[in-house]
């Protein structure tokens, strides 16, 4: 699936922003040129040469608070979609096999989880346990795993309707194998695609946390805090959201172009529009040829 | 024959020709909005809209307390006396009073025939009731000013004679609209109801509440100075973000609210009319000596030393505010000119300090605990990490309690002031004072400095002298170390007439809109 994705040029995009974003956020801090908490007394400077986006209400580097604040918002972000996949993914695959007493209660719970305001949720969690990234990201995983949930549900229950698997488990073989086997390969790629999706979601909510200082405590730099301190300055530097708010918005569009990529390659449409696509690529290339043998 | 354009340019013309008719009916919308809002401030309908960042939670007068929010209380509650533009308390609901010979005495000689807006009588009960009330309900939040108050009795319908502990001249000051605005006895008899449904005999009346949000009033008619209240309505509105605030100002959404400094120029800018109400605004670093690393005096000093106040004033007020070491600004008549810069900013002392109390650079790792991010508590970190102090910022929603109840070791706290001086020198220095970290702790001398500017009556030649002996004293104290004072700042539209200049307070008296 990896060598379609990169078949694609949207997909090539998607990797190609989602790798920039994910290598600022591992040498970002290091990257910084100046120490990204380092208050001077230029305070609401302009961009310069020495400061390329300025300085912020306490003198501090907006460019070096910026590369140092991607890593909370990655973290974050990958938090909130790996805890939905574990949360998610397991109990959709299981719900076909466990029986209807576990897929009544599955189904209710994941009916319930839709039904709460993970925003809201977060930030009563935080008052709770503390004003920090973890756990209001885990809350928001829990609360976006239905999403996986019904996916992979779907994907297995398409499975586990079809003849070969009738036939394999008459022939003996267990739940077990059967998932891993057969409902494992169909469902991964509905998966990835969902994936793709909810870190782009997170991205969303790790911002509009930070924005509220919700999450993170003061000084450390992120991109949502960025953008909520810089609305109180706007009189004196009005192009100062421009930059938080352009990562923010390039990270979710490369998470959303990956997930439609991965869609666009998964499975037998999939395959027939990469298909489809290289034949008018090849078709494309062979017209001028065409013109000429014709002269 | 002309030829037909081609097909870019009629969906040009086509595209021109819509966005016009968009655009004239958007425009003679605006218009009408524009001219309506104008209506609203300049055309005499004199409709007040504040939009406030500290809408009152409560609105008891007795749970409210002194904080800010007393402000807009004071739309809807009158207090026995009130302050003039000197910070005099001149008569309020009291048209006058009398001490007795040894001053332990205090008689109110309440205005006849007032109303609260309920229409039970504003009497020498209802003074009484209001006062018991303050000094017995369970969650009173101003308790503790009224330490001086023995009992109160009545003297017919309008002479309430207040009895003290001991002489204290400061009462006047005490019952004026920070401390005891006076509401109805018979809706207080249900202080739950009370507090959403305020009743008082102040110049409006509470018409609608909706909790934490807005609040609707009118002119109270039977308010004892009506003649004086030229704003016929008041919408109090809780201003939804600081940076939203000057443009609902622009647009007439609101014309009248509190703005941060950074708002300022906005504001200017906008055409607004931007002013400092006089106050006694004071910030401070509250540090608890009961606890470590606090407990060593010399760690305390270091605190001291590294505290470079002109940058909370750089970057913080915009020119607006300024320095100050003690719990209120320069000019004030409690400020004490021989205290003035007892630590000046001395990083190079502050680690030598450091280093004699036996601490090595990063050695001490303190948690400042405050209520909301608070670019303060950044210049406070980044000041003590320049003498090898480690500040970890810790954002508390529920604050206030551990606070009040002195479990913080390092923390911040910004006080509008109290009218009494010797109230805000109690809170702050005082050992049950609710802003003293350090509780039961005091300074040494500082209960008998307090006690001798409470026998001194507030006309006397020596009062600022003696007032200023007790903030000398006070400022002993090693549980506070002031940094700033930070400006009341108000922007409103040009159709309000300029308010009464009183120190610490909004006095609605005389203003004109329109």
């Amino acid at each position: 699936m990896v060598r379609r994705v990169f078949a694609l040029r949207t997909g090539k995009l998607a990797v190609g922003i989602l790798v920039f974003i994910a290598m600022l956020a591992i040498l970002g801090p290091i990257l910084a040129p100046h120490d990204p908490l380092g208050s001077t007394a230029t305070t609401l400077a302009g961009p310069s040469g020495k400061h390329w986006l300025g300085t912020d209400y306490l003198g501090r580097d907006v460019f070096s608070r910026l590369l140092a604040g991607s890593r909370a918002s990655v973290v974050g972000s990958v938090e909130v979609a790996l805890v939905a996949l574990v949360v998610g993914v397991i109990p959709g695959l299981l719900s076909v096999y466990l029986g209807r007493v576990f897929e009544w209660v599955s189904l209710r719970l994941a009916d319930t989880l839709i039904a709460l305001p993970f925003l809201v949720f977060a930030v009563a969690v935080t008052a709770l346990l503390g004003n920090g990234i973890t756990q209001a990201m885990f809350v928001v995983g829990v609360l976006v795993s239905p999403l996986f949930f019904r996916v992979s549900r779907a994907a297995t229950l398409s499975v586990a309707r079809s003849q070969y698997v009738e036939l394999a488990l008459i022939s003996g073989a267990s739940v077990g194998w059967i998932v891993r086997r057969h409902a494992w390969v169909k469902v991964l790629p509905a998966i990835a695609v969902a994936l793709a999706q909810t870190m782009g979601v997170g991205f969303i909510i790790v911002s509009s946390l930070t924005f509220l200082g919700i999450g993170v405590q003061p000084p450390a730099p992120t991109w949502g805090g960025l953008l909520a301190s810089d609305l109180n300055y706007l009189h004196f530097q009005p192009y100062a959201p421009v930059a938080p708010a352009v990562v923010i918005m390039a990270t979710v569009w490369g998470c959303n172009l990956l997930a439609d990529a991965i869609r666009d390659v998964s499975g037998e449409n999939g395959r027939a529009l990469v298909n489809s696509r290289k034949a008018r690529s090849n078709r494309l290339a062979a017209q001028p040829l065409l013109v000429e043998s014709s002269r | 024959m002309s030829a037909r354009p081609s097909l870019p340019a009629r969906r040009f013309r086509r595209s021109a020709i819509l966005t016009v008719l968009l655009a004239v009916p958007a425009l003679l919308v605006s218009a009408c909005a524009g001219s309506g809002s104008a209506a609203s401030t300049t055309g005499g309908s004199a409709t007040l809209k504040w939009a406030t960042s500290y809408f009152p939670t409560h609105w008891d007068p007795v749970v409210s307390g002194s904080g800010a929010q007393f402000r807009e209380l004071a739309l809807v509650y009158s207090a026995l006396t009130r302050t003039d533009s000197k910070g005099n308390a001149v008569p309020d609901l009291a048209a006058s009073w009398k001490y007795n010979s040894t001053g332990n005495e205090i008689t109110f000689h309440l205005r006849p025939k007032l109303t609260f807006s309920d229409g039970t009588p504003v009497n020498a009960a209802a003074v009484k009731d209001a006062i018991d009330r303050a000094k017995s309900q369970k969650n009173s939040a101003i308790f503790g000013d009224l330490t001086s108050i023995k009992s109160v009795t009545t003297s017919g319908d309008l002479d309430v004679l207040v009895h003290l502990t001991q002489t204290d001249y400061q009462i006047p000051l005490l019952f004026g609209e920070r401390v005891l605005q006076i509401a109805s006895p018979k809706a207080a008899a249900s202080p739950t109801t009370l507090d959403q449904q305020p009743v008082g005999a102040g110049p409006f009346i509470v018409t609608s509440l909706t909790p934490g949000t807005k609040a609707v009033l009118k002119k109270n008619p039977n308010y004892w100075d009506a003649k004086d209240i030229h704003i016929n309505s008041v919408a109090l509105i809780s201003a939804p973000d600081a940076a939203t605030v000057v443009s609902g100002l622009q647009t007439g959404v609101y014309n009248f609210a509190d703005i941060t400094a950074s708002q300022a120029s906005a504001a200017k800018s906008a055409g607004l009319s931007v002013f400092v109400q006089p106050g006694f605004n004071a910030n401070n670093i509250s540090i608890n000596v009961n606890k470590a690393p606090f407990t060593n005096p010399q760690v305390v000093d270091a605190v001291r030393y590294a505290i470079n106040r002109q940058e909370f004033v750089d970057k913080l007020t915009f020119g607006y505010g300024q320095v100050t070491d003690q719990p209120f600004p320069s000019g004030y008549v409690a400020f004490d000119p021989q205290s003035a810069n007892l630590y000046p900013y001395d990083p190079a002392k502050s680690k030598q300090l450091l280093a004699a109390a036996g601490y090595k650079p990063n050695q001490i790792t303190l948690t400042l605990d405050i209520p909301s991010a608070d670019p303060d508590a950044e210049i406070v970190q980044s000041q003590l990490a320049a003498v090898g102090i480690t500040v970890n910022i810790k954002v508390d929603k529920n604050w206030a309690t551990p606070f009040f109840a002195k479990d913080l070791t390092f923390s911040l706290y910004g006080t509008t002031g109290r009218d009494s001086a010797v109230q805000t020198l109690t809170a702050h220095f005082g050992p049950n004072g609710p802003l003293n970290l350090s509780t039961p702790y005091e300074p040494v001398g500082f209960e008998a400095a307090i006690a001798k500017v409470r026998q001194t009556p507030l006309g006397a030649a020596d009062y600022a002298s003696v007032l200023q002996a007790a903030t000398r004293v006070g400022l002993q104290s090693t549980a506070l170390v002031f940094t700033y004072s930070s400006p009341n700042l108000y922007a409103k539209s040009k159709s309000i007439s300029a308010l009464p200049a009183n120190p610490g307070h909004i006095d609605w008296t005389g203003v004109t809109i329109g």
